[in-house]
């Protein structure tokens, strides 16, 4: 008991942190909080929650299976897209079409598996890259500029008063941490289940596990549709807190986002990609103020170095060492008993 | 007769995982030095350490006194080192032509030792056209050693060349390799023990990573001990 | 017969291509078919610069280049900006190179110094300060505006142009920020130690001395580019744009993608984070909007008999189109098929009929063999990288007075080249020219259907579209190889 007491205190930390820093940014500039920084650090910190489920579900598949999709943001861009439409245009009330995206995302997911997990490695990051890159040019496409508004975008979704981000800003903050935490655990719960098992097996050598007798196309499949729902609920949640959905969403770029929050903070740690977020949005932020127009040019290089040097990233680096130092200890004591 | 080859006491991974634990030998010129051992002792890995494809973290690998450890292969190959690797590794996409020029080191290698090597291996000459992957498996194979005869190498790493060849074949592939041995120095890893022990001088064994026992190849045939527990009954 | 089975998918595969056209171009009048058909492989030639590159690559070294896309449109724009005006690129150029002329001092500094951990990226800090002054204020944007309103004028001011000395310090900057980085990235690897000094000193030697003569001939070369004309400019605005993809393909491969070889999936997470760069890097240089590069003259010289009655005619005329197939078709566009003819043929005899041809197909089925033999594969690599992305650069300058240049021809190029190898087999030749075939023909089928409109019997109107239907609907093709034979049609590598 103590021992698990102690694996989580740092994430009950977290958390805890998280639901008092509205509150204490609030207290500290004296300001209430629906004004100045403590309405804006809010916004921040809800951009921070929607991507780190995003890396979240990107982990799924490249840090817990050991598939490299470089068409995530397909999925972030269906759910963002699909709110819009369903909402705006078809007139469904909110919890609905959050059930539809669910199933349309699930659907997609399924589909783009099947026909992509035929094939291996490179190949798959490829094709899935093919299939996100024809969805972003589709609804740039003018064909369906009333539904999507080409590349404008899709502006004016209407968000019920309560949770709207504009109105009700530290309600919409709640909400989003919730919704984080909640895919969090969620995300811990498939992984330590017997198939997050398997999609280990698979990650660490896809043949054996084939061997072993495990329907390993299953498997993966499976991971890209729980990995598509959970992008797709992101990509949803983002077009809420913008009231928009635009083209941006199911560009490349969003899946470099998605692969840089993972590798900051570690593939296939769970809390590894979400901290990665924080990271990058934070540090996006302040680049942004400090470099302008730039920063994203030097974000490609940080990503590069960090490709190069750091590949395990900040919790990975982080558990890395605290095993080597474990190790040196052991080693140490073991000497000394001697 | 002075060593051309020496390998003092070399340390190799694959990966994590620790392969050769200390494998050393020597290799006089101009002999037959047959590499005897088990399934996964490590006679292919310590083939490999040699010309550079897996190299050892540490020990020595001495060609022609220096130390070559830790170069690229393309380097150790050059100094005169042929490899032909379990498996055969011929390119199955070339022509048997195209298989030999590509060993070629110098213009005109294949040109000077054409009659020695079409010599050995009429075969090869007949079907100099085909494409490599129409052989069948004993062509293949003496393609894989005919390719290493191109250049002028010192010493001739054959990984399991009677693999998967039926005995007639194996009487003709030991008469071409006992042929060589004229020419240059020969490191042999080889499963059948019949066919090592009448073409070696002498043996290493390697077990476990390790090189355990060596000698004269005459002194082991008459060991069944030795052979039973390091090769196992059915060699014995 | 044995031929016959062998290459028995790719028969299959043909046979049934054949029947597709047929039905497609069923019912269209011949004066369209020719013209769909001759867009279409004019698109092909295209994709096919691109894509081979890419299948050549992944072929020999199994590395997926997501940059290749990113090197066409490198290649467009270094010459579109040789063709329109080359200040920018005498400016940059020299400075880059010497750049690149301190990191190459990596292997020689490997002999004195190997830095510790904490070293290492204290050099790579101090290098990126050296950088930044050395880049501090350069006027890049005044010499981006004035190659785009000077269009292929001779400007006799120094307008735009910083004063030599401020120059040669900017470059000795370069030069110091490259070699401390070089001490960042030195190991105490026998490769790098056995590397020979004296060719490592005349290397870097070299590099400067270039950089240097490029920088003080600055002037004289401008004046003497803008000089030449239209035709054999653009030829060298080709050579150009193909050097400077060739040139970032080698250093790609010699620095990012080398130390990568033990972490395959790092390798293309890198090329991944490559596009985005590159991507950057254009919008900052030549900014978001893109621009058109005139048709050389050869290709589009005004008369009253234009367009020309046959290629024959056209010849003496070099109008800007020509009738065939009973309709005028822009020559300009068959240059660029001639061009991928060319390539191909290129392709194709050094892949048979030379020696390094002979090393690129043996490596591609066993590299570590092929090492073994006594060939520095690690070369072959790095050549072979630069050739797929000066093809790709080629490509670029050859599309630019076609489709101009545009921040988003990479991710468009790069789409469609991933679906060419898909649809061909990843490390084919003949898969990548039957793909590109398939693509070229299947968008410019698309391209006339949309702007047509499709009518089926029961619709009461026809539906029309725009060119981004179009360009999403190769993706369907796809989608279907994939579904029917994974591997593409020539494929054999999974």
């Amino acid at each position: 008991m103590t021992k698990s007491i102690r694996d989580h205190l740092p994430y009950l930390l977290l958390l805890a942190a998280l639901v008092v820093l509205p509150f204490a940014i609030s207290f500290l500039t004296g300001e209430p909080l629906n004004k100045g920084i403590a309405l804006f650090s809010q916004g921040l910190m809800i951009q921070v929650f929607i991507l780190a489920v995003f890396a979240l579900s990107y982990d799924i598949l490249m840090g817990h299976t050991g598939i490299l999709s470089f068409g995530h943001a397909l999925f972030f861009g269906t759910g963002a897209y699909a709110l819009g439409i369903l909402v705006k245009y078809a007139h469904w009330s909110l919890p609905v079409a959050i059930l539809a995206i669910i199933v349309i995302a699930a659907l997609e997911s399924f589909v783009i598996g099947i026909l992509s997990l035929r094939v291996h490695g490179v190949y798959f990051a490829m094709v899935t890259l093919a299939f996100a890159t024809v969805a972003f040019i589709l609804v740039e496409a003018t064909d369906f500029k009333q539904w999507t508004g080409a590349e404008d975008g899709l502006h004016g979704i209407p968000v019920p008063d309560a949770i709207n981000p504009a109105i009700h800003r530290t309600e919409f903050y709640f909400l989003a941490l919730a919704f984080a935490v909640a895919i969090f655990l969620l995300v811990k719960l498939f992984v330590d289940s017997p198939s997050g098992r398997v999609w280990a097996a698979i990650r660490e050598n896809e043949a054996r596990a084939t061997s072993i007798g495990f329907n390993t196309l299953a498997f993966k499949v499976q991971a890209t549709i729980i990995s598509g729902i959970i992008a797709a609920l992101a990509g949803a949640l983002n077009a809420m807190w913008n009231l928009s959905a635009t083209p941006q969403t199911m560009e490349v770029g969003t899946t470099i986002n998605a692969l840089l929050m993972t590798i900051i903070g570690g593939s296939g740690t769970i809390i590894g990609p979400m901290l990665g977020a924080g990271v990058l949005q934070l540090l996006g932020y302040f680049l942004n103020l400090w470099l302008g127009s730039i920063w994203q040019l030097v974000f490609g290089l940080i990503y590069i170095l960090l490709v190069l040097f750091v590949p395990y990233g900040i919790v990975g680096t982080w558990r890395v060492k605290q095993l080597d130092w474990r190790a040196a200890w052991r080693a140490r004591f073991a000497r000394v008993s001697k | 007769m002075p060593n051309i080859l020496e390998l003092n006491s070399i340390q190799t991974f694959i990966g994590q995982f620790h392969i050769l634990e200390g494998v050393s030998l020597s290799v006089a010129e101009g002999s037959i030095t047959a590499l005897l051992g088990r399934n996964g002792a490590g006679k292919t890995t310590t083939l490999k350490s040699i010309i550079g494809l897996r190299p050892p973290r540490d020990g020595a690998v001495i060609f022609a006194g220096t130390d070559i450890r830790g170069r690229r292969p393309y380097d150790i190959a050059a100094l005169g080192i042929g490899y032909v690797p379990e498996h055969r590794a011929i390119f199955r996409a070339l022509t048997v032509e195209e298989n030999l020029k590509i060993a070629e080191r110098k213009k005109g290698d294949l040109a000077r030792r054409a009659d020695f090597i079409f010599g050995l291996f009429p075969d090869l000459k007949k079907f100099i056209k085909l494409s490599a992957g129409q052989l069948s498996g004993g062509q293949q194979q003496m393609l894989a050693i005919a390719r290493a005869l191109v250049p002028d190498n010192r010493l001739l790493l054959i990984d399991e060349p009677s693999e998967g060849l039926a005995p007639i074949l194996i009487e003709q592939l030991m008469t071409s390799i006992r042929s060589l041995s004229a020419h240059t120095t020969v490191l042999l890893v080889e499963q059948n023990f019949r066919m090592a022990s009448q073409l070696a001088d002498s043996y290493y064994l390697i077990d476990d990573g390790k090189s355990v026992q060596h000698g004269a190849m005459k002194d082991l045939v008459n060991d069944r001990a030795t052979i039973q527990r390091y090769l196992g009954a059915a060699q014995a | 017969m044995a031929w016959i089975n062998q290459n028995r998918n790719a028969l299959i595969s043909a046979v049934i291509v054949v029947i597709v056209l047929a039905l497609m171009f069923n019912g269209m009048s011949p004066q369209t078919a020719s013209s769909v058909i001759l867009s279409g492989i004019t698109l092909a030639a295209l994709y096919f610069l691109v894509a081979s590159g890419v299948s050549l690559i992944f072929g020999l070294m199994d590395v997926l280049n997501f940059a290749h896309g990113s090197l066409f449109m490198i290649g467009a724009y270094a010459g579109w900006t040789y063709y329109t005006n080359p200040r920018l690129l005498f400016n940059t150029g020299s400075l880059l190179l010497a750049l690149v002329a301190g990191f190459a001092l990596s292997p020689l500094l490997a002999r004195f110094i190997v830095l510790p951990r904490w070293a290492r990226w204290l050099a790579f800090l101090i290098a990126f300060v050296i950088a930044i002054f050395s880049v501090r204020d350069f006027p890049i944007d005044k010499l981006v505006a004035m190659g785009m309103t000077m269009t292929g004028k001779v400007i006799p001011t120094a307008e735009a142009q910083e004063p030599m000395t401020t120059m040669l310090m900017r470059l000795a900057g370069a030069f110091l920020a490259g070699a401390v980085a070089s001490a960042g990235i030195a190991t105490r690897s026998a490769e790098r130690r056995a590397a020979p000094m004296q060719q490592t000193i005349a290397l870097v030697i070299g590099m400067i001395v270039a950089a240097v003569i490029i920088l003080l001939a600055r002037e004289p070369g401008e004046q003497f580019i803008l000089q030449t004309d239209s035709n054999w400019r653009f030829l060298m605005a080709m050579v150009a744009g193909a050097l400077t993809g060739g040139a970032i393909g080698a250093l790609m491969e010699w620095g990012l993608i080398r130390p990568l070889y033990s972490r395959p999936i790092y390798q293309i997470l890198l090329t991944l984070g490559l596009t985005f760069v590159f991507d950057q890097v254009v919008r900052f240089v030549w900014g978001p909007a893109g621009a058109f590069m005139e048709i050389p003259k050869w290709f589009n010289t005004p008369s009253k008999d234009c367009p020309s009655d046959n290629l024959w005619v056209w010849f003496a005329q070099n109008c800007d189109s020509v009738f065939i197939g009973g309709r005028p078709f822009p020559s300009y566009r068959l240059f660029i098929i001639l061009v991928g003819i060319l390539m191909l043929i290129v392709i194709a005899l050094l892949l048979q009929r030379t020696r390094f041809g002979m090393i690129i197909r043996a490596g591609v089925q066993d590299s570590e063999m092929v090492e073994a033999l006594g060939i520095n594969v690690r070369r072959v690599f790095t050549l072979v990288f630069a050739i797929g992305a000066a093809l790709a650069g080629l490509g670029g300058v050859v599309a630019a007075p076609f489709l101009g240049v545009y921040p988003g021809m990479a991710m468009e190029f790069l789409l469609q080249a991933f679906i060419v190898v898909v649809i061909g087999g990843l490390g084919s030749i003949p898969g990548a020219v039957a793909g590109a075939l398939l693509v070229g023909l299947a968008r410019a089928y698309g391209d006339n259907i949309v702007l047509a409109g499709i009518q089926l019997p029961w619709m009461k109107d026809a539906i029309s579209g725009s060119p981004a239907i179009a360009r999403a609907s190769t993706v369907l093709i796809m989608a279907i190889v994939l579904f029917l034979k994974p591997t593409g049609i020539f494929g054999k590598k999974d």
